[in-house]
């Protein structure tokens, strides 16, 4: 296995300034793994085109569980999360003896009836089913168990329900989430009368917030300096890998010199000592640049009364 | 006098990886590749500011798994392993390269910093983290604190009782290695969601740190944007944003300091470039290619040809560079403060592995940069979040938003195509932790054992960088491997406890292999 850690971050820095734009780079930005990315990649990405407000994850539906792990908890829960001020994720548990209750109840209506989920604006009040301010639908595949959502709704409260859409249009709530509010994608309209700011005068420390120095106007590019310059999170190298092209060569030579005296002798080698291993044989290896070498190897015995020079020349060019 | 300050964070984590069932694992080799090359290197900056008597404030986190992996028994054993295997590569490469002077001086270079990080790491026993707390005590060094395990807050929301459980674990931890209690807090990632504050302020924390747009889009308008440090509502936790521009300097991988041609080069390392036969005892025994920490090359240019590295080339770079950034802080402080008519607060946080393992120069840069602010000028101020609260302490209050300092800025990093399918088995494992903390409030014995050890396998299962590496969609089999190992083995504890049918041998294998926080509590997770 190679180290996970030196991947150098493969996400998309593309700066995107429009919602729409954000859309469409999320699929490109983050590849999946090989095996997945066939038919679902295309499946969003015509989603992308077709549907406003989703685009369905059920390609992965098939590897969502792992074998270690259990498919189900045995319970009817139905969990919404927040991706970010636009995006919102849920994902969702039927209990087997939930849908045959449901099918005993609609009987021949329950296979005729659409899978939905209804998403509702709670935005400041005590949701109690039928007070949203508004709300919209999101059909669904029946072996859906979770989803992506575009609220294109900054700043606001959200509720699902998973639901069933009769043929006399009747909805029928199944599971609901619990309730998340997405942050803000810009700054608040609510002030503080204790620290006031003139908006011209926000509208530039706003900007330098974000890296823009001083000159820079505020405001619009914002998010394409947060998005080029925040995309760094722990793990991910920082560091810039060259371009490799397609092909390439690449050639060095090294020299081993080696040999072999009477075990306790002293040996040089062009001048320096060098360690024999204990039966008086030794093996060098140096990095060989181009021209010529004089490597001198000088024995002397242990009782310093032997010694023996044997000079290797090697002469390297290369072409 | 000083026009305004900086407050430099260095956020140091690894996740917890600690294999005793296998002689050697090569995921092991983060944390010696970071002692080595960004803990040691630091510890000497901070050493050498100290011999010097330059006065300075850094803040680092030190995560609760950074801190049990560098204070554990058997990774120290096998770091001192690992790091004489190192210089004994570094004398080969000194014979080696004998007729090549532009690399001799480096293979030289590199047993000499090889061999002062074996020196450092004895000196203090073998244990980095008292070199740490020796600063901190000095008042030099702000340590602060992290998640237990780095999870990602804002995607557990749902079941606050795990965000609960990070904070207090970590925060008792930090207790029981340096004698007393964070005053901050480092949310991992970033990741800050609304409510979270008081969950903070529960275990005794005072500020947190946070990405730029938590305070810029917080609620009511900040008068001093992230300029200065503004109270959560509600619970006044103080929460300190990042800085873009002084943080862009460093990070960016397009205009940032480390892309600089002089600088070495990351992907040129021996252990990809020398020949297998000679190379092989020094890279992963079955026989992969990895980055043994010796290169020989400048980034040279952008493209494939590289130069060798020069060292005083780089040094002289690393000190224009601590100057450019400097000059910048001067100005920016100086343009801020008459425009804010108050003191402004730079916060500039990197990790802290960007210095030294991927940016090489990165500690000698800090050191320059340090000595300049001490000893050159009197506009800018080092300090860190406990002192400017102290001499600023009227700040305004308003309620950050959602954010994280990840890929465009919220959760969309750890929630993704490749990761998003964790969260169902997370969420189950917390709520079956928390029914389990609920019903069990006096267990003692065999169940006590159990429970305590069920909350460490979901806390190592919620370590975000899983989530991350499978989001960068490559290699990821380890990463899948542990959610799955840590999610299992809390599932079958949990069926265990259930039906009082613990098996003591397998209990205590896991406590063997996932020995993470010794003093855990499983009461934390409520």
């Amino acid at each position: 296995m190679v180290r996970a850690k030196k991947i150098k971050k493969v996400v998309s820095k593309k700066p995107i300034s429009r919602k729409r734009q954000t859309r469409i780079t999320k699929f490109k930005a983050a590849p999946r793994p090989q095996a997945k990315q066939t038919a679902g990649i295309q499946v969003q990405e015509i989603a992308v085109e077709t549907a406003k407000f989703s685009h369905p994850e059920i390609s992965r539906t098939a590897k969502t569980f792992s074998p270690e792990l259990p498919s189900q908890y045995e319970q009817d829960r139905m969990v919404l999360l927040v991706r970010d001020p636009w995006w919102l994720y849920t994902y969702w548990e039927l209990k087997q003896e939930t849908v045959e209750k449901i099918k005993s109840e609609l009987k021949d209506e329950f296979y005729k009836a659409k899978r939905i989920l209804r998403v509702y604006d709670v935005t400041n009040i005590i949701f109690d089913g039928l007070n949203a301010h508004r709300f919209f639908d999101i059909e669904i595949h029946e072996f859906a168990n979770n989803w992506y959502i575009d609220t294109a709704g900054p700043g606001k409260s959200w509720c699902v329900d998973l639901g069933l859409r009769l043929s006399n249009g009747k909805f029928i709530t199944i599971l609901r989430s619990n309730v998340v509010q997405t942050p803000l994608d810009g700054p608040s309209w609510i002030t503080d009368e204790e620290w006031m700011i003139p908006d011209d005068m926000f509208a530039r420390l706003y900007g330098l917030g974000f890296g823009q120095g001083k000159s820079s106007p505020a405001g619009k590019a914002w998010r394409e300096r947060m998005v080029s310059s925040s995309g760094m999170a722990s793990m991910a190298s920082p560091v810039k890998k060259a371009q490799e092209r397609g092909f390439w060569l690449k050639v060095d030579c090294e020299l081993i010199v080696y040999g072999a005296t009477l075990a306790g002798a002293k040996v040089t080698v062009q001048g320096k000592p060098i360690n024999l291993r204990p039966d008086g044989t030794f093996t060098l290896r140096f990095a060989l640049p181009d021209g010529k070498q004089v490597i001198p190897v000088k024995a002397v015995s242990a009782d310093k009364v032997d010694e023996r020079t044997i000079t290797p020349t090697v002469n390297k060019g290369t072409k | 006098m000083p026009k305004g300050y900086l407050c430099l964070v260095l956020h140091g984590h690894l996740p917890y990886v600690r294999h005793p069932e296998h002689e050697d694992f090569l995921e092991e080799d983060w944390l010696y590749e970071a002692i080595t090359e960004t803990y040691v290197p630091l510890i000497l900056v901070y050493e050498r500011l100290v011999a010097d008597r330059i006065d300075f404030r850094v803040t680092m986190t030190l995560s609760p798994t950074l801190i049990s992996m560098l204070s554990d028994t058997l990774l120290q054993e096998r770091y001192l392993k690992h790091i004489n295997r190192l210089m004994e590569l570094a004398h080969k490469e000194i014979e080696r390269t004998r007729w090549q002077p532009e690399f001799h001086n480096l293979a030289l270079m590199y047993l000499s910093e090889f061999t002062k990080a074996r020196d450092t790491f004895l000196k203090y026993n073998r244990n980095l983290v008292s070199a740490f707390k020796n600063f901190q005590d000095l008042g030099k060094l702000e340590i602060i604190t992290c998640g237990a395990t780095h999870g990602y807050f804002p995607l557990m929301d749902i079941c606050q009782e795990s965000v609960r459980a990070q904070v207090k674990v970590a925060v008792s931890h930090y207790e029981s290695v340096f004698g007393r209690k964070p005053r901050g807090i480092w949310l991992p990632e970033c990741g800050y969601h609304p409510g979270h504050d008081a969950i903070l302020k529960e275990a005794g924390l005072r500020y947190f740190f946070s990405d730029a747009h938590a305070i810029l889009h917080g609620s009511p308008r900040p008068k001093y944007g992230v300029f200065a440090p503004v109270y959560c509502k509600g619970t006044q936790v103080a929460c300190f944003a990042r800085d873009l521009e002084s943080s862009k300097q460093v990070w960016s991988s397009i205009e940032g300091y480390p892309g600089d041609y002089n600088y070495r080069e990351f992907y040129r390392d021996i252990g990809f470039d020398l020949e297998y036969d000679y190379i092989k005892p020094y890279i992963h025994p079955d026989g992969v290619r990895i980055n043994t920490g010796i290169k020989y090359y400048r980034i040279t240019g952008s493209g494939n040809r590289k130069e060798p590295y020069l060292p005083h080339w780089a040094q002289d770079k690393a000190s224009q560079q601590a100057g450019n950034f400097m000059f910048n802080r001067q100005r920016q402080v100086e343009y801020l403060y008459d425009f804010m008519g108050r003191k402004p607060l730079i916060v500039s946080p990197y990790d802290a592995e960007l210095f030294g393992h991927w940016w090489y120069e990165g500690p000698l840069w800090l050191e320059f940069l340090i000595r300049k602010i001490a000893c050159d000028q009197d506009e800018l101020r080092l300090t860190n979040a406990v002192e400017y609260l102290e001499e600023n302490p009227r700040n305004q209050v308003i309620t950050p938003s959602m954010s994280s300092w990840g890929w465009k800025g919220y959760s969309e990093m750890w929630l993704q195509g490749p990761n998003d399918w964790i969260y169902r088995h997370l969420h189950a494992a917390s709520e079956k932790m928390t029914e389990l903390a609920k019903s069990q409030s006096s267990a003692n014995g065999l169940t006590k054992r159990a429970l305590n050890q069920a909350l460490r396998e979901l806390l190592l299962a919620q370590s975000s960088d899983w989530a991350f590496i499978m989001g960068t969609g490559t290699h990821t089999e380890y990463a899948l491997r542990r959610t799955k190992d840590h999610l299992s083995r809390f599932n079958r504890l949990y069926a265990e406890i259930k039906s009082n049918s613990l098996n003591p041998d397998w209990l205590s294998d896991l406590e063997y292999k996932d020995n993470i926080f010794p003093g855990i509590d499983y009461k934390a997770h409520q």
